[in-house]
């Protein structure tokens, strides 16, 4: 092989591990926030915000790594399938640390206020949900493993329930104002914890694409879809 | 109606086989890409589309050319003919250095049915025209086709093979002599010609086939590999071998 195309890749390798650096980030970022919520740590949450800047400057990195490649290399077939999983799996786990960094905000907001422990019991399981989603996702991107990217849709059926469930459990506590605040918040937290699962099933398809070259949706809000590929 | 038909095509040099079994369909409205690496066979290829290759001493063909239902390499077929009908644009622009632009345009149209000089004029402004240049050199046709540029005299050669009104066009590496700018120009121009040719092109510059063409053949060794839409070859090649060569993993 020519050494020109031989460096271009080693870049994607580099760009790869890069990412799954970052996908690393994200999951630690996100258990964080939930441990810092349910156990009260506010030193921990402020660990979460400040370490957001570490997956950002990844984030950008990885993006002008992959730009630089496009510009330069003329990427195609399975490399330029591999950029463009990159990319996007990029921007996905940038957006899963923002939503860890708003969790521990939103905590640190409210936490004067009264809680519940089976509102924080209802969180700390979403979380244990989603983080495997994303350690899942990631492990079929290394792997390239499709049958394990077609279990995600699946691991994040329980996220979905567990969310439209979190509405009725705060709406027990209307009685209260104070608890009835921290509650609303709460459904906030819990939509975030949703959306982090949407972005490790977003991840899984682009394994997919990068797998199969043909691109699906697992799942759309407003079609339901046959994930089989 | 099908452009032109390559059947179970083998050819030679002497007694060294270039080209193995070869089938391809280069349809009437698509611009068909040929890559591999050097020596696999690409030039040979479209060289016996139109009879050329059998002017090499030694230089031999087996298998069938089928263009608008007839064996090009059937009994009876005139190989002047088939190469008015089938012209041919090559690597190096190889105008005729001391005609005029205009003579050069209508160099093909001499060897013919005598026209007179109203109507060898016409013909010149069409082609030059069809081949993107008219514009470029309305005011300079007396001058010598050498004086112009690079990519103005490969257009003057396209312009040259249009003028005898082929309904093929085979393009052996027709940019690669050329700068960005008249690279994209004759890129454009091959858009442009598609919509009444059959263009086949050999190039060695793998985004310019994924740029122009709407098939792509690749082939190794003599043989073909993959033949299938160009956007399918770019994105995702079905032969391992494909993937290899276009991502550049060897060659």
């Amino acid at each position: 092989m020519q050494d020109a195309r031989k460096r271009f890749h080693e870049h994607l390798d580099e760009l790869e591990r890069e990412i799954q650096r970052a996908g690393q980030l994200a999951e630690v970022a996100v258990a964080r926030a939930i441990e810092a919520l349910v156990r009260h740590d506010v030193a921990l949450a402020d660990q979460v915000i400040a370490g957001d800047d570490e997956l950002d400057r990844r984030y950008i990195d990885v993006e002008r790594g992959v730009l630089d490649l496009l510009a330069t290399q003329s990427p195609v077939a399975s490399d330029l399938r591999r950029l463009s999983a990159i990319l996007h799996i990029n921007l996905h786990l940038e957006r899963i640390g923002d939503m860890a960094v708003n969790i521990a905000k939103i905590f640190k907001s409210i936490r004067e206020l009264p809680g519940s422990p089976t509102v924080l019991a209802h969180v700390q399981e979403m979380g244990d949900v989603v983080g495997p989603m994303i350690r899942a996702a990631m492990e079929a991107f290394a792997r390239r493993d499709l049958q394990l990217c077609l279990r995600l849709p699946e691991m994040d059926d329980p996220v979905d329930r567990l969310n439209l469930g979190m509405y009725k459990e705060v709406a027990s506590l209307a009685s209260d104002p104070a608890m009835l605040d921290w509650g609303l918040r709460m459904t906030v937290v819990a939509r975030q914890l949703e959306r982090v699962g949407d972005h490790a099933v977003d991840i899984a398809e682009q394994v997919g694409f990068l797998l199969t070259g043909e691109f699906r949706e697992f799942t759309d809000a407003s079609h339901p879809v046959d994930t089989g590929i | 109606m099908r452009g032109v038909e390559v059947g179970g095509l083998s050819a030679w040099f002497g007694s060294k086989q270039v080209l193995h079994h070869v089938n391809l369909v280069a349809e009437t409205g698509k611009v068909t890409a040929i890559i591999g690496p050097s020596g696999c066979g690409k030039s040979t290829l479209i060289r016996c589309m139109n009879r050329l290759h059998e002017e090499v001493r030694g230089a031999r063909v087996e298998g069938k050319v089928l263009f608008d239902g007839i064996d090009l390499y059937g009994p009876g077929t005139d190989p002047v003919e088939v190469r008015r009908r089938i012209g041919m644009v090559f690597q190096r622009p190889n105008p005729f250095p001391t005609m005029s632009v205009l003579d050069n345009a209508v160099a093909g149209l001499r060897l013919g049915v005598k026209l007179s000089k109203v109507e060898l004029r016409e013909r010149g402004e069409r082609a030059l025209r069809a081949a993107g240049l008219w514009d470029e050199v309305k005011d300079r046709l007396g001058e010598p086709g050498a004086k112009l540029s690079g990519g103005q005299q490969q257009r003057l050669c396209i312009a040259r093979a249009l003028a005898v009104e082929p309904e093929v066009l085979l393009m052996d590496e027709p940019a690669s002599a050329l700068d960005p700018a008249s690279t994209l120009r004759i890129e454009e121009l091959i858009g442009e010609l598609k919509d009444d040719y059959t263009v086949v092109i050999v190039t060695h510059n793998m985004q310019q086939a994924a740029r122009v063409s709407d098939f792509t053949l690749f082939m190794l060794y003599g043989e073909v590999v993959e033949f299938a839409p160009t956007q399918k070859i770019f994105t995702r090649p079905d032969d391992q071998r494909t993937e290899d060569y276009v991502t550049g993993r060897f060659g």
